[in-house]
């Protein structure tokens, strides 16, 4: 029964702050689910609702109406938070204890006894990149680091589902790396991922969907590579050889030089291979050729500067 | 129970981590140093005076600890947001209360237990016996009323900012007495009125003096210990007293939004 149930379902969410005047409509009315095994990403601009929702989900917040439910449980209830993992969007952990002790702490806390904890602990420091940094003082933790370490309190217990706000803020490039890494390999042992992010990049590699929030209401809820419409431009960059001269057809698309090479950008089909053709009749060596389709950045920005 | 105990041990690692326990280090290293010049000025007698002194130093330091303690725990919380973490975790605000309160108290065990070390080398010095039944009461009392100052600590720091939240926890313990011996003053010279709201005042306040044996651990010689009769009635007196703030705090902290 509850395999097939959602993860997290959330509907006609309401969340308020404040009230008369002073009242703040954070979360107006939105209904989503995930389900066993997705990587959902949830993507909108600063005060979009992000944050207040997953902290509905977490039972850090209250919902006004609606309701939230995660493993079918009341959002925010012990057994709901049992079997979840969560990394919130700002990581700051006390800055009095050692890495090694905050992990037994949070490692405990999910039921973990310390053979396991003991077993559990370096491992996971060795593949967050802290592998010798278990015994330093918090206070001494990089922003980096400390986001490091807020993914392996979040995985300690290996949950089910994970729940990370902001994922990757404040990561340097090879964090980000890092971060991915653990993520593609939680994804593909199955677990249910949903995290808010600004670096949609990382949303188009890693998820399977993505929900779309704006103003407190979901504005596009669809599978990433739906989003991912081919343009049909093509792109080639190629050289030509000693003396050899630009293919007439070529001509038509105002290639720019960069250096040795010329790069071309192509609007129609019928004319990419006409071009590959004639560039290859004229002995010119293509480097690369790809073809251009729309980003999620690009969707995301064309939506909600309608909206 | 496990997850009270983990968030206890964090809180009695952050305050020796912090260096808040120092203070009570210093103080009784004035405390030896007190006792040291006893003996230098070759004062003799003065054995209760020493007592007197260590005492009321090991109660107000003790005091003072727990309160700034208690009424920081959860602002810093909410003010380092390290609160979401670990309530991220399958753990109750109940057993999380819970857990600062016996972090809490485990500090304020850690102060009693360094005074206790520091008094009794410092009679032992003087040549003076211990007073042990006595004293050991006296902790114990003493773990009550922090017990109580403790969850009031909790209850302020809920309803009011960090700042005020210590200064009305000091207060309170410096001037419970003198308000509760006022009250008694003023009692017959009020109209019936104002005597019911006394009466209630007397009742709704817990008063702090109940627990302070240190009178009678001075003057051991003249006073038998407490039975077991008086320290249960005071047990039960200061376990309403903490159970109530503890649960007006737990019903103001369940249903906030962090």
């Amino acid at each position: 029964m509850e395999e097939a149930s959602p993860i997290i379902e959330v509907r006609d969410l309401v969340v308020e702050y404040g009230k008369g005047k002073r009242k703040l409509q954070a979360v107006d009315g939105i209904s989503f689910r995930v389900e066993r095994g997705e990587c959902v990403g949830f993507i909108g601009a600063n005060g979009a609702g992000k944050t207040t929702t997953i902290k509905v989900l977490m039972g850090f917040q209250f919902p006004t109406k609606g309701e939230a439910r995660v493993f079918g449980e009341r959002a925010g209830t012990v057994e709901s938070r049992r079997r979840i993992g969560y990394l919130p969007e700002v990581a700051l952990y006390y800055p009095f204890m050692k890495a090694r002790e905050l992990l037994e702490l949070y490692g405990g806390l999910h039921g973990l006894n310390s053979l396991e904890l003991k077993d559990k602990i370096p491992r996971l420091l060795t593949q967050l990149g802290l592998e010798d940094k278990g015994e330093i003082l918090l206070k001494h933790f990089s922003k980096g680091m400390q986001q490091r370490l807020g993914i392996a309190q979040a995985i300690i217990a290996d949950p089910e589902a994970l729940i990370f706000d902001e994922l990757s803020s404040g990561l340097d490039p090879l964090g980000r790396y890092d971060l991915r890494s653990v993520l593609l390999d939680l994804k593909a042992r199955g677990r249910t991922i949903f995290f808010s992010s600004h670096e949609l990049s990382e949303v188009e590699t890693l998820c399977d969907r993505v929900i779309m929030i704006h103003k407190g209401k979901i504005v596009s809820e669809s599978r990433v590579q739906d989003l991912m419409k081919p343009l049909n431009v093509f792109e080639i960059l190629f050289s030509l050889p000693d003396g050899g001269r630009m293919p007439e057809i070529l001509n038509r698309f105002h290639p720019v030089q960069e250096g040795d090479l010329f790069k071309a950008e192509i609007n129609e089909v019928e004319g990419y291979s006409q071009a590959v053709s004639a560039l290859a009749d004229a002995g010119a060596s293509i480097r690369h050729t790809f073809s251009k389709s729309t980003t999620l950045e690009q969707y995301f920005i064309d939506l909600v500067g309608k909206s | 129970m496990r997850s009270i105990w983990l968030i206890a041990r964090s809180v009695l690692i952050e305050a020796i981590r912090r260096k808040e326990i120092y203070t009570i280090v210093l103080l009784s290293l004035v405390l030896i140093g007190g006792v040291l010049s006893i003996d230098f000025f070759e004062i003799k007698g003065l054995t209760k005076f020493y007592r007197e002194a260590a005492l009321q130093i090991m109660s107000l330091a003790t005091a003072l600890t727990v309160i700034v303690l208690s009424c920081r725990q959860l602002p810093r919380e909410f003010e380092n947001r390290t609160i979401y973490p670990l309530l991220a975790k399958p753990v109750g605000r109940f057993s999380f209360l819970s857990g600062k309160l016996l972090g809490v108290l485990l500090a304020a065990a850690f102060c009693f237990t360094l005074f206790m070390i520091v008094f009794a080398l410092g009679t032992l010095y003087l040549g003076a016996s211990i007073p042990w039944i006595h004293f050991l009461e006296y902790i114990y009392l003493q773990m009550w009323a922090m017990a109580i100052l403790a969850t009031l600590g909790f209850f302020l720091s809920l309803v009011m900012n960090l700042d005020a939240a210590i200064t009305m926890g000091a207060l309170f313990f410096i001037a419970s007495d003198i308000l509760i011996n006022g009250i008694s003053y003023i009692y017959d010279f009020v109209g019936s009125w104002a005597r019911g709201v006394l009466a209630f005042l007397t009742f709704a306040l817990p008063q702090l003096s109940l627990f302070d044996f240190s009178g009678k651990t001075i003057h051991s010689e003249v006073w038998p210990p407490l039975g077991i009769e008086t320290l249960g009635i005071l047990t039960l007196y200061a376990m309403v007293f903490t159970g109530f703030y503890f649960l007006l705090s737990i019903l103001l902290f369940r249903r906030r939004a962090l």
